[in-house]
């Protein structure tokens, strides 16, 4: 027998209750209000800087809107920059730690023994050792928030910040900070970050470039712990049937900077070399105004040309290409064969600049 | 009334034949596998479909990341959104409830033939696909004891790559199970079974195109699909729990949900059929 009809509005009730507590509740429990706290923007820098030798762990999501060039040379660059991706990492400091790369149906690892890099794909079974050198490609370590907070606060003074409103980030108190890059060469609009109140570790950062309300590359946990991670998290691939392979460079960049006969200029449109240089790959500048010019030949320079003329509003003439990505610009020198790639965080009329010095100022030193 | 339920699940022989249709496509992935030695390139297919190539031992997991995103639930729609639609229209819903049976019992020995079938559908799929990975995957001097790889490039012990297939395995029927409430809810205020199974597809279709748009992201933790391929997790090393806690979770509030309303549903319901 049915239960009585005047029972119905009742149960239904029971139900749509039900679902709203279990919609509302996670949300609600997010939502939960931050206690304020008075530090300064210089202080929030500070502690910032402070936490280089943090040990942590975590999950972070970053979201990117830079669709760069789909060179083969550059494909892993395009996906960390220009797609969503998740990261586990345990950070026991620079020189020890791990970043995996969570793909849906695998993993690309990276591991920082002390000594070298080991990649790992588990799609391909294959691990490659290489050396770690600091003249390379970003990869995955370098766009997690403490390693690119550290990195935009590099040569920045006081003046260049502002505090903004505490946010929880991954279930943790954070203090917010806007920075403003110091030079007009910059093509980043502001960089807004947050940090751990407790550790200083940046727990969120978002980059906007010039022009822009929505942020063009995010990076964020979603689980943080500030504890020292286990020997046994940062140990090596240990997979019996692990095909290894060993790498004399470890990407187009190191090779060039290790093998091409050249030296790049003293600065470029008044940047300075950088202390990291060290071979043929020029680093010029700091934090939120860097760019690098790598030396490519022609089988790698041509389709990666060919791909940059393809990006809308490239400026293409006989000396040079450029095309700005969101906040980063990119220049390759030349119309075919070899030429010089530039890429940084400046406008694209100082990157036309710094390409004509570039071509003008690289020496050659002969035979590698 | 669940010895009754399951009775007619096994004796049907649709059952069987569903469960084959099913079973038929990861058996057939793997016949091509050995036959040609191609896997998806990198970033391309289901997960461990390339390492499956190197390892037999992994294909019931393949297998089940095959059969998971649409084979399975199709199957569990069709099922379980007979449960009441289907006795309604062969007119036999208003002959059981002349029985001196509760209809929260009827709907609960519904929901447990319905989850019979699924764990019988992995079941079959994960036992097919072990036999053929051995057989016909994998690199020869690899024994089915020997540990092999996880996701993170770590050792796993056999016990271990059991403990976590069957984990696995446990988690595609929780996630399932979510389906199946759907599909008995609205089994409960259609007519007909085949309007309460496209209604659960359509939600899951909705699901996962919902889940390709940036826009949709405040939604994104509340989809049914959302954590579906989180099994792959438990293959991480240390195991990310994470969104398999998540997707524990979120399949438990469907079937909260929406066997609460099934039974908000069928208990005033007017029955004629």
């Amino acid at each position: 027998m049915p239960e009585p009809r005047s029972t119905a509005p009742r149960r239904w009730a029971v139900v749509a209750v039900v679902a709203a507590l279990l919609v509302a509740g996670p949300l609600a429990w997010r939502a939960r209000p931050v206690a304020a706290d008075d530090a300064t923007a210089a202080v929030v820098a500070e502690r910032v800087r402070a936490s280089a030798d943090a040990s942590w762990s975590g999950l972070v999501e970053t979201s990117g809107a830079l669709q760069l060039p789909a060179a083969d040379e550059l494909s892993d660059l395009g996906r960390l920059l220009g797609e969503r991706t998740r990261l586990r990492a345990w950070w026991q400091d620079d020189r020890r730690w791990r970043v995996d790369e969570l793909l849906p149906a695998g993993e690309h690892g990276l591991r920082r023994d002390g000594v070298g890099l080991v990649s790992w794909d588990f799609e391909r079974d294959r691990a490659t050792v290489s050396r770690d050198p600091d003249v390379r490609l970003p990869r995955s370590s370098d766009v997690l928030p403490p390693a690119l907070a550290r990195r935009v606060l590099d040569g920045v003074g006081d003046d260049d910040l502002e505090r903004l409103s505490d946010e929880r980030v991954a279930g943790r108190t954070a203090l917010g900070l806007r920075v403003r890059p110091p030079s007009p060469l910059s093509s980043i609009d502001h960089v807004d970050l947050w940090a751990d109140r407790e550790t200083g570790v940046a727990l969120r950062v978002e980059v906007y470039a010039d022009g822009q309300a929505a942020p063009s590359f995010t990076t964020a946990f979603v689980e943080h712990d500030p504890g020292r991670p286990d020997d046994a998290e940062v140990g090596p691939v240990t997979g019996q049937r692990v095909d290894v392979e060993y790498d004399e460079a470890l990407d187009i960049a190191d090779a060039a900077n290790q093998y091409a006969p050249l030296r790049p200029p003293g600065s470029l449109v008044g940047l300075p070399q950088a202390e990291a240089t060290d071979g043929a790959v020029g680093v010029f500048g700091a934090g939120t105004t860097q760019l690098v010019t790598i030396p490519l030949r022609g089988r790698e320079a041509e389709p990666f040309r060919e791909q940059l003329q393809a990006v809308p509003g490239a400026a293409v003439t006989a000396e040079r290409t450029v095309a700005a990505v969101g906040p980063l610009t990119v220049a390759i020198t030349g119309s075919d064969d070899g030429g010089l790639l530039l890429a940084g965080w400046v406008t694209p009329e100082a990157m036309g600049r710094a390409a004509a010095e570039a071509v003008a100022g690289y020496e050659y030193t002969g035979d590698r | 009334m669940i010895p009754v339920e399951l009775s007619k699940l096994l004796r049907s022989r649709r059952t069987w034949m569903t469960i084959a249709m099913i079973d038929a496509l990861p058996a057939l992935v793997a016949v091509l596998l050995a036959v040609t030695d191609l896997g998806p390139r990198p970033g391309t297919g289901p997960a461990f479909l390339s390492a499956v190539l190197t390892d037999g031992t992994l294909y019931p997991l393949a297998a089940l990341a095959i059969v998971l995103p649409l084979f399975l639930p199709i199957a569990v729609a069709l099922t379980a959104g007979e449960a009441v639609a289907g006795e309604a229209q062969q007119g036999t819903l208003r002959y059981l409830l002349v029985r001196p049976v509760g209809r929260v019992r009827l709907l609960v020995a519904k929901l447990v033939a319905s989850m019979v079938f699924v764990v019988l559908a992995v079941l079959v799929v994960a036992a097919t696909a072990y036999v053929l990975g051995v057989l016909l995957l994998g690199d020869e001097s690899i024994t089915v004891t020997g540990p092999t790889t996880s996701v993170s490039g770590t050792a796993l012990s056999t016990p271990e790559l059991v403990a976590r297939t069957g984990l696995a395995f446990g988690y595609a029927i929780l996630c399932m199970l979510g389906v199946a409430c759907v599909a008995l809810f609205l089994s409960t205020v259609v007519r007909t079974p085949a309007a309460a199974a496209f209604g659960t597809l359509g939600l899951l279709v909705g699901s996962t195109v919902l889940l390709t748009l940036d826009a949709a992201q405040v939604l994104h933790p509340y989809l049914p699909t959302r954590y579906w391929i989180a099994f792959v997790d438990l293959f991480r090393d240390p195991i990310l729990w994470r969104d398999i806690v998540r997707g524990t979770l979120l399949q438990l509030a469907y079937v909260v949900v929406f066997l609460g309303a099934a039974w908000a549903s069928f208990a005033t319901k007017d029955v004629s059929d």
